[in-house]
């Protein structure tokens, strides 16, 4: 894990904050100094509706080393309130709970540690509402 | 003259695991293999372009100058990465310098050592680097789990079953036993398919092609090398080419259920050689998961939209059908490393156009198409090929 990235990356992480257009009103996440419509530069931030609806889920059982030992655990895909689409993880459930088309919520977490004493990445998961 | 660009020299490694062989010594053995294949001199070759994921990568980044060492060559070189598509992204690169007129006879190295890595751990990293890094793989996604998405996202609107699924690599299986080259010689019933152990649900551990390791070389000529050789045995004319890309992630996109990509790329290729799907009569395509062949035969053209998964249980892309998908065993059975895949799928067509394929040859046919896909679909490349006499 590399500090700067963490660091550069903590308001949609850590916020979920993304951009909206000025110019088109398009939303875009992640983050861009440009709209990813248009390409105006006259951006602002946006933060991301925090509820939204379970498009696509599996359930994962063989990852990489710095998420194996959240495994098994649920990824999907979440179309969220305000029409934006994101990857998240399914928490706070167990696989029989989870279904397409349910309501979720966004919830804040530990995504992955690198080893006992480096750094943490965290960042939004997906619990049922 | 009608500028043309010719295949005139192939040669792979066997794919497998090469735990006594560096990257370099595999993409040595390709090229100098091909260059033999070629029947010219070394020095002929003027310019080398490499397709390669992740061989370099870690420990040395100049595949290409390692491996024309080792050949005692002293030309330009130049490392083209595509993701998983490595291999027919440099196969592009080398027909656009021939076509450019700056070169004349060039060529197009694919390779990948993958069994250092170990799976479950660096390789799903590797392959996280192909999906969207930051907002799939780290959010928790693996390239497998993405797949499952597309995979379920199919079964959802087509009904598409587990058993059409696995009718994919079945088949595949079946036709790695013929071929000498592949990883897996041997057949996996479809029982033993659907009892796997889910990786992501529904894909099962022995869904996905395996990676290891390999290489595949192949030497492109101008028309005015072929003007001058009369001689040459293998002149199989590039004839139809397609590159186009979409989303890197899958929730930036409008459909699941075929890849845009692909559908961009064959269209190009197709309009290129001015022929349709119903002309092609074997293709290789990239098929990492079941889905991915499915999804490939159906948005190349060959099947209608939802029509892949019952075609391929029914036996329509097995070999002796109008369309016999991956004779060589695919992705699957014939093992995936990388940047070589793309170019060992364009060297089975070569071998089906010359009837080199021994047990796994395509009766009677003019045009051949590989599909090369990276991530899921992020890049795709169709590459066209036809008989020499068709194809002029």
């Amino acid at each position: 894990m590399e500090p700067p990235k963490i660091w550069r990356e903590k308001r949609e992480r850590y916020l979920a904050v993304g951009i909206k257009c000025l110019d088109c009103e398009n939303k875009s996440f992640p983050k861009s100094e440009f709209c990813t419509k248009c390409s105006s530069n006259n951006v602002k931030e946006y933060k991301l509706a925090d509820t939204g609806k379970l498009l696509y889920f599996t359930q994962i059982t063989q990852t990489a080393q710095e998420m194996i030992e959240y495994a098994p655990y649920i990824v999907g895909i979440v179309e969220l309130d305000d029409t934006l689409k994101v990857t998240g993880q399914i928490v706070d459930c167990n696989l029989d709970e989870v279904k397409e088309g349910m309501s979720v919520r966004m919830v804040f977490r530990i995504l992955a540690r690198d080893g006992n004493e480096g750094l943490i990445r965290y960042g939004f998961k997906f619990a049922p509402s | 003259m009608k500028q043309n660009v010719y295949i005139t020299g192939f040669s792979s490694t066997k794919f497998g695991e090469h735990y006594d062989k560096a990257a370099s010594s595999l993409a040595t053995k390709a090229l100098l293999g091909s260059i033999n294949d070629a029947e010219i001199k070394k020095e002929s070759v003027q310019a080398a372009f490499f397709g390669s994921l992740v061989s370099g990568s870690n420990s040395q980044t100049s595949i290409g100058s390692t491996c024309i060492r080792e050949c005692a060559l002293q030309i330009p070189i130049t490392r083209i990465e595509a993701g998983n598509a490595s291999g027919a992204a440099a196969f592009q690169q080398a027909y656009s310098g021939i076509l450019s007129g700056l070169y004349d006879c060039v060529a197009v190295v694919g390779v990948e050592k993958l069994s250092d890595y170990v799976i479950g751990g660096t390789i799903e990293k590797i392959l996280g680097a192909t999906i969207d890094y930051h907002w799939e793989f780290e959010m928790g996604a693996t390239l497998a789990s993405l797949y499952a998405i597309l995979t379920k996202a199919h079964m959802k609107e087509f009904k598409t079953t587990l058993e059409q699924l696995a009718a994919v690599p079945v088949k595949n299986h079946k036709n790695g036993v013929k071929n000498p080259l592949a990883q897996f010689r041997r057949e996996i019933s479809l029982d033993r398919f659907l009892k796997a152990k889910r990786i992501a649900d529904p894909i099962g551990r022995f869904d996905p092609a395996t990676y290891c390791d390999g290489a595949s070389s192949i030497i492109l000529s101008s028309s005015k090398i072929i003007a001058e050789n009369p001689d040459i045995k293998t002149k199989i004319p590039i004839v139809g080419l397609g590159h186009a890309s979409d989303t890197l992630s899958l929730h930036h996109r409008d459909t699941l259920t075929s890849l845009q990509a692909t559908k961009k790329a064959a269209n190009q290729a197709f309009k290129m050689a001015n022929i349709n799907a119903k002309d092609i009569n074997v293709a290789e395509v990239h098929d990492s998961y079941p889905i991915g062949e499915i999804l490939a035969i159906e948005d190349i053209g060959f099947f209608p939209k939802g029509e892949g998964g019952k075609a391929t249980e029914d036996g329509l892309t097995s070999p002796g059908s109008e369309i016999s998908i991956n004779p060589s065993g695919g992705l699957k059975a014939r093992g995936d490393p990388f940047g070589a895949t793309g170019i060992a799928q364009i060297v089975e067509i070569v071998k089906q156009m010359k009837g080199e394929a021994g047990e796994r040859q395509t009766a009677d046919f003019n045009y051949g198409l590989t599909q090369n896909v990276s991530g899921t679909g992020a890049m795709t490349y169709v590459t066209i090929l036809a008989r020499e006499e068709v194809g002029k």
